[in-house]
């Protein structure tokens, strides 16, 4: 993989985080390419949720997180105080591990984002927001005919996909994924896999999975974490084929976690 | 007597708690057999067996035995004037206060009544005795052949816990019939029609008068003494003032509570809120009367408007305080129970908290709020004392809140108090008034149950 090739979208330098006493992150530093999929493996626990939390400021709503040190998107500051969350989390959408579908209907599922940031008042507007967002994530074509139906009537893989098009419908530039294939069954799990491929032409995607075969199908680039240390990064090809570190040829091969 | 009688039944099913213990342990010790329940199963079972049938025994030969001897008695005076002066005339002898006039036929049946007495005192002993040995020597030889105790324990213990649910249904069902046969006489006298369409309340105009005897000219009088529509019409218009007052307040502190506020804060402010629904209604009632309604007099007339010092603004406003807590409460629930994951969702597209709030978590927990408030409105519908102190008495049919007004529990509560003839129309007309908020509060109740089941349903 030609790594020097792309440009740097994310990069954190020596992030740390606690949660009260405890820390759960220690000195990450890692950068993350534009128009690329990064995965991070690790044992659970290991922080790696935490660490794309930090991306889009999610740790904010937890009364007893700290975090310190840096992450830049575009050269840009996140941790900064001047940085309005709100213009953040419109340009880094993230998707969750169970598929949280508002109890709206699907339309309005999707409209909820733009109409926060004020964008599509018309209705003709909003309905193609609804319609690119739902056909980027693949859903369009099942759910076409029942727009006005709840969300969450939605099967396992279609809920998760309409969490996918509602993070679309702001026009990200960067899309977090925390183990987004967990709670689904093989055939969603390759759906989704799909999109993601899909999606890497125009958004930047962290994804974080306990599946090692998920990431060597989708990632360029894997970050390696185990105990709130980052162990290994390199592109996926090396680290599943040659890892450097005796503890990441141990965890991939299954020897633990 | 029975009471000493009923500790003695408890203390030997104690005892035989201990010894039943004993006794499977001794199995286990010197004969080596593995037991079907642990030994304090075999405590339970033989303290049940000696103490239940006995305290049954006991409670029904209490229940019976009065009757008994008095039919006893007075079948052998079939010549008595009047039977029941005459049986408590001998009771009376018999405990020493009678007073009046002492005929022969007192005396006899006085020493009738001490001798059955005593028949019936060892008779029941007798069998108290024979029941708590037969059982306990039947549950005893059980336990010695080794029976599943544990399936018999609890077997009985299902029993017990049935027959107190029964308990509690049998006394609902008592109480809605004795309000239904009572209701039923009113409306044989008063029409259904004029009660619940008539526009003018007075009941005093039927004091003492027979509803047998009244005659169709006396009817015509009474016909609109009994309109319930101004006690209806003032129930609603506290209840809405109440209202007014609760939902909002309740409703942002039931969000502040779950959203805003931190643990801390969250740990102390809710049970302080909590209080509030703790405070005895007559300590608001007195509070709405003596405070709050001469103050809005004052403040009335200052303004130049006439402000009745009994007002139906101040029991709405205090009653609505008074609600505040169930809403909060129930709806700061509801909101917590909200998952963590819709709120992610939210905030992961850019909304802030207070979007969040407005858009995702209130439409959620919407249901369940509804349920909150329906369940405070039966509440406020229900309620008396307050608006007996300080919303008057007066059955004025009016949407002034600067006046007084009434509602229907007050207007029982005026019905019944002081002595009563049970045949008077006005009497009766308790029954009816409720029997009527009876079927409007279950009514609410159950939309109210409905609507938080279905949100139940919603996050399975």
């Amino acid at each position: 993989m030609e790594l020097n090739n792309s440009k740097i979208k994310i990069k954190s330098k020596n992030l740390n985080v606690y949660y009260g006493n405890k820390q759960a992150l220690h000195n990450i530093n890692l950068e993350i390419n534009n128009k690329e999929v990064t995965a991070l493996i690790g044992p659970s626990g290991c922080g790696k949720s935490t660490f794309i939390r930090c991306i889009n400021r999610m740790n904010d709503t937890i009364d007893i997180c700290k975090v310190d040190g840096s992450i830049e998107i575009d050269g840009k500051e996140v941790n900064d105080k001047n940085v309005d969350v709100v213009t953040l989390r419109e340009k880094i959408g993230m998707v969750f591990q169970k598929p949280n579908p508002f109890p709206k209907s699907i339309y309005d599922n999707i409209a909820y984002g733009p109409t926060i940031h004020g964008i599509g008042e018309k209705k003709d507007e909003m309905d193609k927001i609804v319609e690119t967002s739902l056909k980027k994530a693949a859903l369009w074509d099942e759910v076409k005919d029942r727009l006005n139906e709840p969300g969450t009537g939605l099967s396992g893989g279609q809920q998760q996909r309409l969490c996918i098009a509602r993070a679309l419908s702001v026009n990200p530039e960067v899309i977090l994924m925390d183990e987004p294939c967990s709670s689904l069954d093989p055939i969603a799990t390759a759906k989704i896999e799909e999109l993601i491929d899909d999606l890497k032409k125009s958004y930047t995607i962290v994804i974080v999975t306990h599946s090692m075969a998920q990431a060597v199908r989708v990632s360029q680039k894997t970050g390696f974490f185990h105990l709130g240390k980052i162990i290994e990064v390199d592109t996926t090809e090396k680290i599943f084929k040659n890892p450097a570190n005796k503890m990441t040829q141990d965890y991939i091969t299954g020897r633990f976690g | 007597m029975n009471l000493l009688i009923f500790a003695l039944i408890i203390l030997f099913g104690l005892s035989s708690y201990y010894f039943g213990r004993s006794e499977a342990r001794k199995l286990i010790t010197t004969n080596k057999i593995k037991l079907n329940a642990l030994p304090s199963y075999y405590g339970y079972y033989l303290g049940i067996w000696c103490g239940l049938p006995a305290l049954i025994i006991l409670s029904l030969w209490s229940l019976f035995e009065p009757t008994i001897i008095k039919m006893v008695i007075l079948s052998n005076f079939s010549n008595v004037e009047s039977k029941d002066l005459f049986y408590e005339q001998t009771l009376s002898f018999f405990n020493g206060n009678f007073t009046g006039e002492l005929t022969n036929n007192i005396k006899i049946a006085s020493e009738k009544y001490s001798s059955l007495n005593a028949i019936a005192y060892n008779s029941k002993i007798a069998l108290l005795a024979s029941a708590v040995i037969f059982s306990t020597s039947y549950a005893y030889k059980k336990v010695k052949s080794n029976n599943r105790a544990r399936d018999d324990v609890e077997l009985i213990l299902k029993g017990l816990l049935f027959v107190s649910s029964l308990v509690a249904i049998l006394t609902t069902i008592g109480i809605i019939v004795s309000l239904l046969f009572e209701s039923i006489k009113f409306f044989s006298t008063i029409n259904l029609f004029d009660f619940i369409f008539g526009t003018s309340w007075s009941p005093q105009r039927a004091f003492v008068r027979d509803a047998s005897t009244i005659t169709p000219e006396e009817y015509l009088e009474l016909k609109d003494a009994f309109g319930s529509v101004p006690l209806f019409a003032g129930t609603a218009f506290i209840a809405l003032i109440a209202m007014c007052v609760a939902v909002p307040i309740g409703l942002f502190s039931g969000i502040y509570l779950a959203e805003y506020a931190s643990t801390k804060v969250r740990k102390y402010s809710k049970p302080i809120i909590e209080i509030l629904a703790g405070i005895p209604t007559v300590v608001y009632g007195f509070f709405a009367a003596l405070t709050v309604g001469p103050f809005f007099r004052t403040v009335g007339e200052s303004l130049g408007l006439t402000v009745s010092s009994e007002s139906a603004l101040a029991a709405g406003l205090i009653m609505g305080v008074m609600i505040i807590p169930y809403i909060s409460s129930l709806s700061d629930d509801v909101i917590n129970s909200v998952p963590q994951s819709l709120r992610d969702g939210s905030y992961a597209v850019g909304a802030t908290k207070s979007e969040t709030i407005k858009k995702v978590i209130i439409p959620a927990a919407l249901p369940g709020i509804i349920g909150s408030i329906l369940l405070a409105v039966s509440r406020a519908i229900g309620e008396t004392m307050i608006v007996v102190m300080a919303a008057g008495l007066a059955a004025n049919l009016t949407i002034n809140p600067l006046e007084s007004t009434t509602t229907i529990t007050t207007q029982i509560v005026m019905i019944l108090v002081g002595d009563q003839e049970f045949d008077s129309p006005k009497t009766q007309a308790a029954f009816a008034l409720g029997l009527t908020l009876f079927i409007a509060t279950l009514f609410l109740n159950y939309i109210a149950l409905r609507v938080v089941k279905k949100y139940r349903e919603k996050y399975d």
